[in-house]
């Protein structure tokens, strides 16, 4: 029983880790319809810049969101602006996928040129540390990281829905054609979009990092089940992508019991064949992914 | 422009053909002139791709003993020349590596790859023309088992072994000391999982009760649940057949959950030197096998480590101690014999030589079964007091071992 206890805390703790990850890549499907497939390139690039800001000032990891998470920003905007924006709207979503397996190659490449395959982990005096809770240890790292994916989700929800930019990019999202009609700058807004995505990377690989060993091709082992999460959750819906890494998230947790960790990791792609299968468009949100 | 197309086909061949003849005749500079040129040794290393940090590890330690042995007046009074092709850590490239190694560039002496799934279809290929096959890496039991009578594995043990004397401690404790239950977790991987369950193998035997047994893919990034298993279980041992980053993320996660085994012994993972500085001052305790370590008081290692630390500024690691054994097993053959070329009749006496007799290397002493599996046990290192030592064999020990971990 409390095997039990302890997996499901475990995996409501991961499941909220998941959301995060994956709710940059529903966006940018939603905004723009582009597969991005560097999404966990970035959060590993978080990551990494999150351990050097540690080593080198010893300050702790998240104070470097303050630096990474504007980065990312204009880095997105610029890279919708400058490369995803010249794609021709017929082929786009197939030739983002080219262009954006492009990008996480440069990505995993700088990273060991730079920082060399070495395996690292950011040494934290509160890595170890849990809190006790009716029998079950929630570690302190996982909880700061279920924290930071449940503040960053619910401003992202705020943005979205109170402010006019909120409006203006779900209108991009629901209909670019009408969006325009009534005045919106809609490439401005797909490029903000697609910043604000890319900041969700940064506060995502940051988590990451406080609670796993980090190396470049690290990102390659993420995207099979972050892909897995959007189709689940509806390509485009960020509420619809949450409910479903909370529920694989949970899932792979308990499945872990009887079935071992081998088994366990293919509810991802069972979840995903059943989707495609059952309801392509996604369970959750995903009025959106009829139209493909 | 189809014309373009052809046009730019026939730059590109023309370029290829330029790269392979540059490649070619640098590595075959010498041909024809038997006994005269330098010896030449064909290789090919995984240098990009998955394996390419150990890869590299390899690749210095062979070219630092190429540059040791020709300093110290050559093999056959010959110098050695070695020529290293990058296989991508890709096993069909491993063999059209050595295949060219051997056909087009005529070299006299191959030595291997790194890891088992390279080594395999590398060892094949040599076996195919007669080639002695001596490599530095591929412990794992699949290796031995492919019918090859060429192949040397040129460190102390096979993977199913690493933990022999570790086994030899715990079985000489008096039975009530002994530890009751065992919890093992390893990576989906031969050499990995040979670790864990040679350990696990010989604790059955001394009715040591199994309470989990997890296998896990190698890419695993979650070990939460894995962790919250082995501390349901309450184990008093804790065996991992690790890499390096799943041993790390497994005992961060096994902190997290206050389980606080009586032994805990992980592969590979706590000889790395980033080790400690991921896991912080609760290394203390943690146990590992290793094949090599600079401070053993081996005859020829003194020697090594200060002529590698001399040429590259930091002291060799277990893959270049692996790479240097290879070149020494090879030359002790070469100077027995008194031969080195490619003729099978001269690989064949090379062959025979090394499976009757014991060969003085940085790792120790060496002997091989006819399979080619060395017939010794690694050394068992564990953290004390902050910094790694040998305390297992009690003949080479540096420090005594810790039976009671203290709390991580």
């Amino acid at each position: 029983m409390s095997l039990f206890f302890q997996s499901l805390v475990l995996g409501v703790l991961l499941g909220g880790l998941y959301a995060l990850l994956a709710a940059g890549l529903t966006l940018y499907f939603g905004v723009m319809r582009v597969v991005m497939i560097a999404h966990s390139a970035f959060l590993i690039l978080a990551a990494y810049l999150a351990w050097f800001f540690t080593t080198e000032t010893g300050l702790d990891p998240l104070l470097s969101l303050v630096v990474t998470v504007p980065l990312f920003f204009v880095t997105g905007v610029l890279m919708q602006r400058l490369l995803i924006s010249r794609l021709r709207p017929a082929t786009l979503t197939m030739m983002s996928v080219l262009l954006t397996f492009s990008i996480a190659l440069v990505i995993e490449g700088m990273l060991g040129f730079v920082f060399s395959g070495t395996q690292r982990r950011i040494r934290l005096p509160y890595s170890g540390e849990s809190i006790e809770l009716f029998g079950a240890n929630i570690a302190v790292v996982k909880l700061i990281a279920f924290g930071l994916a449940a503040v960053s989700l619910g401003a992202l929800f705020l943005i979205l829905k109170m402010t006019q930019f909120g409006q203006a990019l779900r209108a991009t999202i629901q209909h670019p054609d009408a969006a325009r009609l009534i005045g919106i700058n809609t490439d401005r807004i797909a490029g903000y979009g697609f910043g604000l995505g890319l900041a969700t990377a940064a506060i995502g690989g940051t988590a990451l990092a406080l609670d796993s060993t980090i190396y470049p091709s690290l990102h390659w082992h993420w995207i099979g089940p972050l892909m897995a999460i959007i189709v689940v959750g509806g390509l485009g819906s960020i509420p619809g992508a949450a409910i479903a890494a909370m529920l694989l998230g949970l899932g792979q947790s308990l499945l872990q019991i009887p079935l071992g960790t081998t088994w366990a990791q293919t509810i991802f792609y069972v979840a995903l064949f059943a989707t495609l299968m059952v309801r392509p468009q996604g369970f959750f949100g995903g009025r959106l992914a009829q139209r493909f | 422009m189809k014309v373009t197309t052809h046009h730019r086909l026939g730059v590109l061949a023309l370029a290829s053909a330029l790269t392979l003849t540059g490649c070619m005749s640098s590595g075959s500079s010498d041909e024809g002139e038997e006994g005269e040129g330098p010896i030449t040794i064909g290789i090919s290393l995984p240098l990009t791709g998955d394996f390419s940090e150990p890869g590299k590890g390899v690749q210095r330690g062979y070219e630092a003993w190429a540059d040791y042995v020709n300093d110290n007046g050559g093999l056959l009074g010959r110098d050695v020349e070695l020529t290293i092709l990058d296989d991508q850590s890709n096993a069909d490239r491993v063999a059209s590596d050595y295949e060219k190694l051997i056909n087009q560039d005529g070299v006299d002496l191959v030595f291997g790859p790194f890891s088992t799934r390279l080594v395999v279809p590398a060892a094949q290929v040599a076996k195919d023309y007669g080639f002695l096959f001596v490599e530095p890496a591929g412990a794992a039991e699949e290796v031995f088992t492919q019918g090859f009578d060429n192949l040397f594995y040129a460190a102390p043990a096979v993977a199913d072994d690493h933990y022999n004397y570790l086994a030899d401690a715990i079985e000489a404790l008096p039975e009530a000391e002994r530890p009751k239950t065992a919890a093992y977790a390893a990576m989906d991987d031969p050499f990995a999982m040979g670790t864990a369950y040679g350990l696990k193998t010989r604790l059955e035997e001394m009715g040591v009760e199994t309470v989990v047994d997890e296998v896990y893919p190698p890419n695993t990034t979650d070990f939460g649940s894995i962790a919250a298993k082995i501390a349901d279980s309450k184990a008093d041992v804790v065996v991992g057949g690790t890499q390096y980053q799943d041993a790390v993320n497994m005992i961060v996660s096994l902190r997290q959950l206050d389980y606080q085994p009586k032994m805990a012994a992980f592969s590979t993972a706590p000889t790395n030197p980033e080790f400690p500085e991921a896991i912080g001052d609760e290394t203390e305790g943690i146990l590992s096998p290793t094949g090599y370590t600079p401070e053993a008081d081996y005859p020829t290692n003194a020697e090594f480590v200060e002529y590698y630390t001399e040429r590259e500024g930091t002291p060799p690691a277990e893959d270049e101690a692996n790479a240097w054994t290879t070149g020494q097993v090879v030359a002790a053959a070469v100077e027995a014999v008194g031969c080195a070329d490619p003729d099978p009749e001269c690989q064949q006496q090379l062959i025979d030589w090394l499976r009757d007799n014991e060969v003085d290397t940085v790792v120790g002493p060496l002997t091989w079964d006819a399979e080619g599996r060395p017939e010794g046990a690694h050394l068992i290192q564990q953290y004390v007091d902050g910094e790694i030592r040998i305390v297992l064999p009690e003949d080479a020990a540096e420090a005594d071992l810790i039976l009671e971990k203290p709390e991580w």
